[in-house]
């Protein structure tokens, strides 16, 4: 009796499951149009090549499972928003990481145990201002502690390279508030970088 | 005053107002460099946003390698439906390679192009009868200068003069 009712659950799915397949065919299009956009945004972001694929992925797999795989009214705005959230939060456990990894490191120093170790790590992070990497994680790091609504322009604006008024769009919010959020998250991030300098 | 004359009055003062206000308040302005020169704290707050903006040219110079955009459509390709895998699309995303905007991939003909264009205007001004029009204000400037020797010195001589 069982086995009757499943293969006649698997003969009503059936034509069910091409239809969405059919209907989510958009997804590749998104992929295909918006995806080389999506890469460098998210290179950019992150900085390392597996955390890109990572971040990649989970954006299309949440665009994929969007309201019951229903396609979103506005998919770029949809896409680009995802990924950066995602991006943003990788960044985060990857700094508070390094953070713990420091720590470590700092109190196996002060133990006297592994002098040599450390003296290895602490040259990993030179303070040398002409250190384009410590700068570009620097500067990471910054971004990801900015106010929401600052961090999105600027994610989008120099790093995605979008217009103002594209970002705006995306943002919901007219290009001269973009504009205006741009500048106050640039003069942030300009305090803080110097104030970190000042602390090296 | 009409309201389109005060709309291309309004039009023409915006363009200037902007190229004076930059002109006085831009980051070239020499009061902005004198002041900067001078001023410890903005100079620090120059450094600063300098910075930022290196650092930002940093991360915007950095490439990444070039099948990343394969491998990113590949991983994301494989956690989607398996019809939606099949489709000759998804094939093509697996195989996918960055290229360059169509900007990006006309900005070298950019000169030849304006060379042309520049050529062709050239061509086109001839046809027109730009270039006919200026004959023809030649030979009105030569009938004036006739007239006016026509009278101070004669017909006689005017004409001997004008047809030799």
């Amino acid at each position: 009796m069982f086995d009757k009712t499943v293969s006649c659950g698997l003969t009503w799915d059936f034509p069910v499951a091409a239809s969405v397949d059919e209907s989510q065919r958009w997804i590749l299009s998104a992929m295909q149009r918006h995806g080389p956009e999506l890469v460098t945004m998210l290179w950019r972001i992150l900085g390392n090549e597996q955390d890109v694929c990572d971040a990649y992925q989970d954006t299309f797999l949440q665009l994929a499972h969007y309201e019951g795989r229903q396609k979103p009214k506005h998919i770029k705005a949809y896409i680009f928003r995802t990924a950066s959230n995602t991006a943003i939060s990788m960044l985060r456990h990857r700094m508070a990481e390094r953070r713990l990894s420091r720590t470590i490191a700092q109190s196996r120093f002060a133990a006297g145990r592994l002098v040599r170790e450390s003296k290895e790590q602490s040259h990993g992070c030179p303070a040398d201002d002409l250190d384009a990497k410590h700068l570009q994680e620097s500067l990471r790091g910054h971004i990801a502690r900015l106010p929401e609504h600052l961090r999105n322009v600027v994610i989008l604006r120099d790093l995605a390279e979008l217009s103002y008024v594209q970002v705006a769009g995306i943002l919901g919010l007219s290009a001269g508030t973009t504009r205006v959020y741009r500048c106050k998250a640039i003069q942030l991030l300009a305090a803080w970088m110097s104030k970190e300098k000042k602390k090296v | 005053m009409t309201s389109k004359n005060k709309y291309n009055r309004c039009k023409k003062i915006k363009s200037w107002l902007f190229e004076s206000l930059s002109n006085h308040f831009g980051p070239d302005a020499g009061w902005i460099h004198k002041h900067i020169a001078g001023c410890p704290r903005c100079r620090q707050r120059l450094a600063s946003v300098s910075r930022v903006h290196l650092a930002l040219s940093m991360i915007k110079a950095e490439p990444h390698s070039l099948d990343l955009l394969m491998r990113a459509n590949t991983k994301a390709v494989g956690v989607l439906r398996h019809s939606l895998r099949e489709q000759p699309k998804a094939e093509k995303l697996r195989t996918a390679r960055p290229e360059p905007k169509l900007s990006q991939k006309c900005g070298k003909y950019a000169r030849s192009a304006a060379n042309t264009a520049a050529c062709i205007t050239i061509l086109f001004l001839a046809k027109v009868g730009i270039l006919g029009s200026m004959s023809k204000f030649q030979s009105e400037g030569q009938g004036a200068m006739k007239q006016y020797y026509a009278s101070q010195v004669g017909q006689d001589i005017s004409d001997d003069i004008f047809t030799a």
